[in-house]
């Protein structure tokens, strides 16, 4: 930031009567939050990044003090503030690990709205952030044109050809390595039900639910999203696709514009009004749903909403243990461990639920990891702005993963992606696997083996 | 990297030469960067260091003493920065030598029960790494998630299970420290306990690391109990509790753990992360637990049930499971840090009493608390008579800060009058400096200083802790109110 801006933005702050000592814009961190904190370092062994460097300003405890520190008026905003409050992963372990239930991740993404203000990323970062975060996720058309040139990429022989020619020797490594594991395009459930409003339970339908289809996932995963609706569907559940829905702005968020954050929950929250149940099968996203009424806190009329929309929300995994699945009675004969994604183990406490899942398929051998609920470093697009530490964090991560197992599952797309670059780099078996899928896959299977059932009938 | 950040260079020449030790990655010295080690689990006093170093192993720790030495630097060593007592709060713009970078386990010998770690070793993973083998770390402060095992040998550390097993002290078998002049000690190198000659070992353990930096520990390591079972007692009446836990130990049965909460501190640790649905409206809680050959446990359980049935117990019940009791220590282990969601700050007391004047001891704090008009919570280890009244304040509230002070010395001092003593596992740090004053005279206080120095002759290594100096008690007084109204 130039001098020039910096005075400007210092002299017209856009709510001066909002801000709070060295924070000068609003919605400026919570000092309700960092009160509940009495600095007794219970956090420590469960922070990543504390774990990386042994650096108390990479501790949580360090980072809420930092954070208060500038409501003291001790510090400002500035670079050497930004480094320890960006370089968290925003993954929860130490919500789990507080003994007194500080809230850390909103307190952290609430002083990163601040940094973003302060210090607007110019540059190539700036114009990298802004394509991804503004420009390309919440507009579905363009993320879906993405998908199309991805697919066209792989399809074409040009993934073929770039690989054969060494282009990518020219990039950074951590890129390189992200193209080497990008997954099979498949067909987005956008796209494929372009015109459906309900997708129709199979059999009897015992309940409606809203879902929602992502942005990542529904371009890079449309497969999963489709086994979501597939396994739904088959436990009696009509699946709606609200059409105004958006991205759930966590990455937007997770990055410090909270602006944009706001814009799309708001679309999404009216998007979903309707619907009694929202079923998500990203992690990450579902947490950022549950998480409206902390983004839209100072806003009383939103927040009321927001708060009876995240009611709502619900993982997958939860959603169909809550309320009874059916178990399937073919095998899948292979031995799966589970990885938890941060925002579902500590962003939405939910453990359990996905093992049982995994378990009631006949045939798993289901073997736990150690530390499962440790992240795996890829954090929204952590790993791709700070690819240093998410690789550091996914080496931890990859020691911790069992060797000899033949799938490795989980419940968010970003850890997929992670998990599936810590398999090939680190030359290990397992395939990479959502949840939901190898319920889907142990359906078909069944199905295949009595064709003429209901459902065949009804469709 | 894609995105690459620039960091100011150094201009401070001594800090030039240490990060030359450490290397440049292992030395913090921006204020940003320092803030974090401007204070430990004391936040009362916070203080700037001068910078703060991460050695890798001895000889860097070595280099970097030997260099402070030379250049009249002071310095101190820091763990997890957990302690209460403010031991490894800069108050001289030390260069903080953090050791959590050697956390190493460098060897495990079941044959002779004993483990060597390096001093960055977490304590609960000392317990993890040896459990599938039947042993464990018995020492277990309520931080052991967190806490290293350099820091326990600092503060002698105790904890839940030290009524039975003994504090940190009693597990140490051998050290190897840096003096503050950079020499090397070995201290009974192979772990032979009960070597002739003076018991240094039992000197610096609990020396709050004002005479060397301890760099490699040897510990005892102990086989798992064969059998384990725990109660949980709720009472109507504080009073009823304290007879309970007289009765329990003059009945000859010696627990592993004997802890106590009273109504307040319930509050707050059902407000935390690991509630246990503890019932409404009680005025004590005692988890007590028993351990060791199956046979034995369940007359011992029997003892316990009854003598609390005498003392007109509401409820009493022993843990089903594993899972249960899990869950009783946890909700009682995390029970500082859930102070939190029940008040912004808390300051909390180390006192130590002869058993039989708890149900005295407590009153008094009651009086204490309604005097300062400060909520207090007892959250302790009732069975050896150690005492921890947590002080409930809002440091955002001018003058409570200064109140909570005066109410802890209050509380030291009821302590001292029944004859007990003002720390019994947190050390006296900054914190407890004059209150050293209730217990020691001048003479008795000159006689340690003058052990001190024989270790720590220039009074480099974390000066101005541990004891008053008469002629600077003053001083640090009128800094402490300082720093409470400047908050």
């Amino acid at each position: 930031m130039t001098a020039t801006e910096k005075e400007l933005s210092n002299e017209s702050p856009p709510c001066a009567t909002n801000k709070l000592s060295n924070y000068l814009w609003e919605d400026h961190p919570d000092e309700n939050k960092w009160a509940d904190c009495v600095h007794c370092g219970m956090c420590l062994e469960s922070c990543p990044t504390y774990l990386e460097t042994g650096q108390e300003q990479h501790s949580p405890r360090g980072r809420v003090h930092l954070i208060k520190s500038v409501a003291e008026g001790k510090l400002e905003v500035n670079e050497q503030f930004m480094d320890p409050v960006f370089q968290c992963l925003d993954c929860r372990a130490c919500t789990t690990a507080c003994p007194a239930d500080v809230d850390v991740g909103g307190l952290i993404e609430e002083a990163r709205g601040q940094v973003r203000q302060a210090m607007p990323l110019t540059g190539m970062k700036g114009a990298i952030s802004s394509f991804f975060l503004k420009g390309l996720f919440p507009h579905p058309n363009r993320l879906q044109a993405a998908g199309g040139l991805l697919k066209f990429y792989q399809k074409s022989g040009l993934q073929k050809a770039v690989r054969s020619t060494g282009a990518l020797r020219v990039m950074p490594k951590h890129l390189a390595e992200m193209e080497a594991i990008m997954p099979e395009i498949t067909t987005s459930v956008r796209k494929k039900y372009k015109d459906v409003e309900v997708i129709p339970a199979k059999g009897t339908p015992k309940a409606q639910v809203a879902m929602l289809k992502g942005c990542i996932m529904d371009v890079m995963f449309g497969d999963i999203n489709q086994s979501t609706i597939n396994v739904l569907t088959h436990n009696g559940n009509d699946v709606e696709l609200p059409k105004n829905q958006t991205c759930c702005g966590a990455l937007h968020v997770h990055a410090g514009d909270r602006e944009t954050g706001k814009k799309l929950a708001k679309q999404n929250i009216e998007a979903f009004e309707k619907s009694n149940k929202v079923v998500v099968n990203a992690a990450g996203c579902g947490c950022a749903l549950k998480e409206y009424p902390e983004l839209l806190r100072n806003e009383p009329e939103w927040k009321e909403r927001a708060e009876a929309f995240s009611e709502k929300v619900e993982d997958i995994s939860k959603y169909l243990y809550d309320t009874g699945y059916e178990k399937p009675t073919s095998s899948i004969n292979k031995r799966i461990t589970y990885h938890d994604a941060c925002h579902l183990a500590h962003g939405q406490g939910v453990r359990h639920e996905p093992r049982q899942l995994l378990k009631d398929i006949p045939g798993v051998t289901f073997i736990e990891q150690p530390n499962a609920d440790t992240c795996c470093g890829s954090a929204g697009i952590y790993n791709i702005t700070n690819p240093e530490m998410a690789t550091a964090v996914l080496e931890r991560k990859m020691e911790n993963v069992p060797d000899d197992v033949d799938m490795i599952s989980m419940g968010n797309p970003g850890c997929m992606l992670q998990m599936a670059m810590g398999v090939q780099k680190y030359g290990r078996s397992g395939e990479i696997v959502h949840t939901v899928q190898l319920l889907d896959w142990a359906y078909q299977e069944d199905q295949k083996k009595q064709p003429q059932t209901t459902d065949a009938r009804k469709e | 990297m894609l995105f690459k950040k620039k960091k100011k260079d150094i201009e401070d020449e001594h800090l030039k030469n240490l990060a030359k030790i450490v290397g440049q990655k292992s030395i913090l010295h921006h204020k940003e960067d320092l803030l974090s080690y401007d204070c430990d689990g004391f936040t009362i006093h916070k203080s700037l260091p001068k910078a703060v170093i991460f050695p890798k192993n001895t000889e860097e720790v070595v280099a970097a003493v030997t260099y402070c030495s030379t250049h009249n630097i002071p310095f101190l060593a820091r763990g997890a920065g957990t302690g209460l007592s403010g031991g490894a709060i800069p108050l001289h713009e030390e260069v903080v030598i953090s050791l959590v970078k050697m956390k190493n386990l460098l060897s495990v010998d079941y044959e002779n029960r004993q483990a060597v770690v390096q001093p960055g070793y977490v304590n609960l993973k000392l317990t993890n790494s040896i459990s599938a083998k039947g042993y464990y770390y018995a020492p277990d402060p309520s931080s052991q998630y967190v806490c290293t095992i350099g820091g326990n040998v600092a503060e002698n550390a105790g904890g839940a299970h030290c009524l039975k097993y003994g504090v940190t002290t009693n597990h140490i078998l051998g050290l190897e420290l840096v003096l503050p002049n950079g020499e090397i000690v070995e201290i009974s190198e192979n772990g032979v306990p009960d070597m002739p000659g003076y018991d240094l070992l039992g000197i610096l353990t609990g020396s709050e690391g004002t005479l060397g930096i301890v760099t490699k520990i040897t510990v005892r390591i102990l086989k798992n109990p064969e059998g384990k079972k725990t109660v949980l007692a709720y009472f109507d009446r504080v009073e009823d509790g304290s007879h309970a836990v007289s009765d329990i130990i003059s009945a000859g049965i010696v627990p592993a753990a004997l802890e106590m909460m009273d109504h307040t501190a319930i509050e707050g640790v059902e407000a935390g992360a690991f509630p246990v649905g503890h019932p409404k409206g009680i005025e004590a809680l005692l988890l007590i637990e028993v351990d060791g050959i199956i046979e034995g446990i369940d007359e011992q359980i029997d003892q316990i049930l009854s003598v609390c049935r005498n003392h007109n117990v509401r409820d009493v019940k022993v843990a089903r499971d594993e899972e249960e009791r899990g869950r009783w220590w946890a909700n009682r282990k995390t029970g500082f840090g859930a102070m939190g969601a029940i008040s912004p700050d808390y300051l909390v007391q180390d006192g130590v009493i002869p058993r039989s004047t708890l149900p005295k001891v407590l009153n008094n704090i009651k009086e204490i608390s309604n005097e300062y008009n400060l909520r207090i919570a007892n959250i302790f280890h009732a069975g050896d008579g150690n005492l921890h009244p947590l002080i409930l304040f809002d440091s955002r509230i001018e003058g409570e800060t200064e109140k909570a002070l005066k109410a802890g010395t209050a509380c030291l001092k009821a302590c001292a009058d029944v004859g007990g003593s003002i720390t019994g596992e947190h050390g006296v740090g900054i914190e407890k400096k004059e209150e050293m004053r209730f217990i020691f005279t001048d003479d008795e206080l000159e006689a340690q200083i003058a052990i001190r120095e024989v270790f720590n002759p220039n009074d480099l290594l974390n000066k101005g802790k541990l004891f008053p100096t008469p002629s600077r008690c003053m001083d640090i007084k009128k800094v402490i109110k300082e720093t409470a109204a400047a908050q």
